[in-house]
């Protein structure tokens, strides 16, 4: 039983063995395989179902889903509650008429589990059936229904719960626990654990699939009182907060298309956020702060992917802990440079008290749990660059300067965010949303029930559409190219160049590897081409925020391509920076692909240039080091010393990666994609590639080891 | 010695973990007294500026052929040098479209060094900072400037040496320096002379001055498989660091090849040898000879 590391450290051991073999179990997919054992409900024998208004339906998929979903006690399991329909893994309601699924679930939001835990569903029961009242007989009647009906059948699915672990002395512990939570305040850390357990598993069992949010805030305080009365040991605490993870990898089913087709089977927008300050500014880190690290580093569960709030003044042994844990590779802990996103929440209205309680929506988008409407919407700054401005480079364009070329490019980008704001402020596409049917999440958002609205219809407290520019890297080394070559250096007509650039260099290799090779680009810590980065983003973000205020959303800017730079890359035409057209280029805010040549503190340099305080949805920078790089105290003060950069830097997200051999392997295969790969020999840091073939098989089977 | 002081420099690389505590920027001065025959930096041997060729970049556009008034390139059934018409005027290495060819040797001044060091000052924390490496850092007088400059900035210093230096530079440069990362190579004075081209007495003296002057040290011995892979020597560097008084632990740097391949690119033969790789029983035994005669190793 080992649990993989990037490195070849030995992960440490904490748990017990039987948290270790559930985990390992879970891990390898024997729950995932479960869960889709029973695919959905059915809902073709209910009478007069397509009778039914669209609402009612949803209520009555959601009652058959909690009435007949298989309950699942796993062995030994501390805390209880399965969400066991397969359809529900690829983010839909489990419910199917006619062989047809009926509902989509909602996902990109941290819901309100500080409410579940402080006041429990009992609380929420009773504001709804007070808002029942207050709107009944009004349009806003059937929704209040609907949650009422929502309500009950998590009544219904907990009491099964309930039935099947009565009188069973092993899980003694956990019927008392479910014999007060979700429904009546958590008392303790124990049942608070079981506490956000059933209910978020009651959540994904419907389809939905929202992130968790501020763990060590939410359970910090149990855990403090517990310890202090004795109630509970920290090693308990830990196996029982293992649990909690463990039973987060329930829809492992070793998939590459669950739920979406090729990006593997852990797409279910399940963050954890760890550390950061409270309401009044203060550290919230705690005990349970340190028990999310332990467990992620003995079980590298990257399952809940976590982010660590930190900002310049953030304890030593905090981002030391985070470090240790970031060694092991696989870029489980990510972080926030929170005094930046505070700074940027508050650019975009948000007083500053709520800032700070920020977390995100299941992926790296921040946003106020429990009250905030999310979704965000991609595009592609190259195309918008290649297509609009350049025609798909039409020799006949003249620009009297670069100046010219770049205000013509803004103007495109102001119609691309207006494209946006056009589409999703349109009749269609309200009404559409108004009717869509999500009244589970509803419930856990602020808001919703207090003005009969759901999630999807303008409820939340927070409703936010953000535009995501993606390539951003691409285009600001396009624009620069297109700079030096065309306007400065004068080595080619503008003509020439745009039919070079159509016929995708073809003829011309010299000249492309010229601008490939003899440009410095964004990543560098190069102030010529980052100015013109940074005034790109800065542009992009000033037209996003002219939207806010002329609709019930907010349009806060974000730079994210997540995995999209692959499928875009059929679509893109040859780049001006010496790319080929159909190449994959730059990932969120990283540099393109072979254009970083200085290391990683000039990356981190490059992107902490942004006004990243004017991009309220968050940029993300990704980092890949090599094992070696990070190996040993050494290694530890190295990582610490990134984040700690980052932060005085001015750094919004930042996800340091540490990846094996097989890495190496590509790089042989594919060398001019990883130029700037070093690797450390014995007194000497080498460029990977500059090494010959001989050396590099040498260095692959040592690092092998 | 004014600000103008120029240093030459091989490279000068940022983002380096394993020169020192913390993030460090690594200057490699160019030029180095000795000759060992397992150097794993070549480059940073002559002082005078070299033409490195990387052949796996070359497109064999024939763009340094057109431009070089010497005739170095001759672009026929591949790419070929005649190095010794070089006047590294480095036409061709602004031309080469795939910088496949370099010029390794700039000067600098103290200030453009420490420029391109203060980049990384916000990663540096307490503990990161400048290291000089090479080369040999002492080989050059001007490093004490470069030195004094570095902490006049508050910046903590690190030097890889050999050790074999003029003595009043290195006890100029010596209260500059927070840690020495001196280089023991052997302690056989025979095998010093026949391997390394010098003998070893001048080194240890000056290790003994350093230690005199309360510097702090970490021993960085280089294990050659069939060498210098014998009880005797580790004995001896255990008596060598029982005598410093900041000991700052020996660490074992295990011979490899890869210097061969930069040799190549310099236009020599590939001078690696393989069986100088020592095995991990050889390096486990050396540590524990080392341990067993109570030295920390690292």
């Amino acid at each position: 039983m080992e649990f993989y590391t990037q490195n070849g450290m030995k992960r440490p051991i904490r748990l017990c063995e039987s948290t270790r073999q559930f985990a390992y179990d879970s891990l390898n997919r024997k729950y995932g395989l479960d869960t889709q054992r029973v695919e959905a409900v059915k809902l073709d024998n209910v009478e007069n179902y397509t009778q039914l208004p669209l609402i009612h339906r949803y209520d009555v998929a959601i009652m058959k889903i909690a009435t007949e979903a298989p309950i699942r006690i796993c062995n030994g399991e501390r805390i209880s509650g399965s969400a066991t329909l397969g359809m529900a893994i690829t983010h839909k309601a489990p419910a199917t008429y006619l062989g047809k699924s009926t509902f989509g679930g909602i996902s990109h939001l941290t819901v309100d589990f500080e409410t579940v835990l402080k006041g429990g569903i009992n609380a929420i029961k009773a504001k709804a059936e007070k808002a029942y009242e207050k709107y009944k007989s009004t349009s806003k009647e059937p929704f209040l229904k609907s949650c009422l009906n929502c309500i009950a059948a998590f009544e219904q699915w907990h009491g099964r719960y309930l039935a099947e672990l009565k009188d069973k002395e092993e899980y003694k512990a956990n019927y008392n626990n479910l014999m007060r939570v979700p429904f009546n305040p958590a008392q303790n850390f124990y049942e608070a654990v079981q506490s956000i357990w059933f209910t978020f598993a009651f959540l994904r069992l419907c389809g939905n699939c929202p992130g968790i949010g501020r763990i060590d805030y939410l359970l910090g305080d149990y855990l403090k009182k517990d310890l202090e009365n004795g109630s509970i040991t920290i090693d308990e605490a830990r196996e029982i907060l293992a649990h909690f993870f463990i039973k987060g990898c329930e829809w492992i089913n070793g998939s590459s298309d669950a739920p979406f087709y090729g990006s593997g089977d852990a797409q279910h927008y399940q963050n954890l956020v760890i550390s950061g300050v409270d309401s009044q500014g203060n550290d919230v880190t705690n005990e349970v702060t340190y028990l999310v690290l332990d467990i992620i580093e003995e079980l590298g569960i990257g399952d809940y992917p976590t982010t660590a709030r930190i900002n310049k003044n953030t304890p030593q042994q905090l981002i030391r802990r985070v470090a240790e844990v970031i060694r092991l590779g696989g870029g489980i802990v990510a972080v926030y440079n929170e005094d930046t996103v505070i700074e940027a929440l508050k650019n975009d209205g948000y007083d500053e008290i709520e800032a700070r309680g920020f977390a995100n929506d299941g992926c790296w988008e921040v946003q106020i749990p429990g009250k905030t409407y999310f979704s965000y919407v991609p595009f592609d700054s190259l195309q918008v660059l290649q297509k609009e401005t350049l025609g798909e480079y039409a020799s006949e364009l003249k620009f009297n300067s670069f100046e010219d070329l770049y205000q013509k490019y803004l103007s495109h980008l102001r119609l691309a965010v207006e494209k946006i704001y056009l589409r999703e402020t349109s009749q269609e596409h309200s009404g559409w949303k108004s009717e869509e049917p999500c009244t589970v999440i509803s419930l856990f958002e602020e808001g919703c029930i207090e003005k009969g609205q759901s999630y999807m219809d303008g409820g939340p407290v927070y409703n936010t559409i953000s535009p995501h520019i993606g390539g951003v890297a691409d285009t600001v080394n396009s624009l620069y190219a297109i700079k030096k070559l065309v306007f400065q250096e004068e080595k080619v007509e503008f003509s020439e160049f745009m039919e070079i650039l159509k016929n995708n260099w073809q003829g011309f290799e010299p000249l492309r590897q010229y601008v490939l090779n003899k440009y410095t680009y964004y990543g560098n810590d190069n102030d010529e081409v980052d100015d013109l980065y940074v005034r790109l983003i800065s542009d992009f973000a000033d037209i996003c925020v002219s939207f806010n205020g002329k609709c019930r959303y907010n349009f806060p800017a974000g730079i994210s391509t997540f995995g999209r730079q692959l499928e875009w890359a059929s679509s893109r035409l040859a780049s001006p920076y010496g790319r080929k057209e159909g190449e994959v280029l730059a990932a969120n805010c990283s540099p393109s692909p072979n254009t970083d040549k200085a290391g990683a503190t000039a990356i981190i340099k490059s992107y902490c240039k942004a006004p990243h305080v004017k991009l309220a949805s968050g940029s993300a920078l990704d980092i890949r080091l090599l094992p070696s790089v990070v190996s040993g105290e050494d290694g530890i003060d190295a990582l610490a010393g990134l984040l700690r950069g980052f932060c005085l830097l001015g750094g919004f997200f930042m996800q340091l990666d540490v990846a094996d051999a097989s890495l190496l392997r590509e790089a042989q295969k594919h060398p001019n994609e990883y130029k700037t790969l070093s690797v450390r020999v014995s007194g000497w840091n080498a460029r990977f590639i500059t090494l010959n073939k001989e050396w590099q098989d040498m260095v692959i089977e040592q690092n092998e080891h | 010695m004014s600000i103008e002081t120029k240093l030459r420099v091989t490279e000068i690389q940022r983002f380096c973990m394993h020169d020192g505590p913390g993030i460090r920027t690594t200057v490699f001065l160019k030029g180095c007294p000795l000759n060992c025959q397992w150097c794993h930096n070549p480059e940073g041997r002559k002082s005078s500026p070299e033409l490195l060729f990387y052949e796996s970049k070359c497109i064999y556009c024939g763009g340094c052929a057109d431009v070089c008034k010497n005739g170095v390139h001759i672009i026929k059934n591949g790419h070929t040098l005649s190095r010794n018409m070089c006047t590294s005027c480095t036409d061709c290495v602004e031309i080469c479209p795939t910088c496949a060819l370099e010029i390794c040797g700039k000067e600098m001044t103290v200030d453009e060094i420490l420029e391109i060091v203060e980049k990384d000052r916000p990663f540096y924390g307490d503990n990161g900072g400048i290291t000089l490496s090479g080369g040999e850092p002492f080989f050059q007088k001007e490093t004490i400037s470069l030195l004094k400059a570095s902490k006049e900035r508050n910046l903590t210093t690190v030097v890889e040496t050999c050790g074999y230096a003029d003595m009043d530079i290195l006890r100029s440069a010596a209260p500059y320096v927070d840690l020495f990362l001196w280089d023991l190579k052997d302690t056989d004075e025979k095998r010093h002379m026949e391997y390394i081209g010098v003998s070893d007495k001048p080194i240890l003296s000056a290790l003994d001055e350093v230690n005199k002057m309360n510097g702090r040290i970490r021993l960085r011995c280089i294990l050659v498989n069939g060498v210098n892979t014998i009880e005797a020597h580790y004995k001896n560097i255990a008596e060598i660091a029982s005598k410093i008084n900041r000991l700052d632990g020996v660490e074992l740097l295990p011979y490899h090849a890869y210097g061969g391949s930069k040799m190549v690119s310099l236009g020599y033969e590939d001078n690696g040898k393989k069986d100088w790789v020592p095995s991990t029983d050889t390096i486990a035994y050396a540590k524990s000879v080392l341990k067993e005669n109570g030295v920390s190793v690292i």
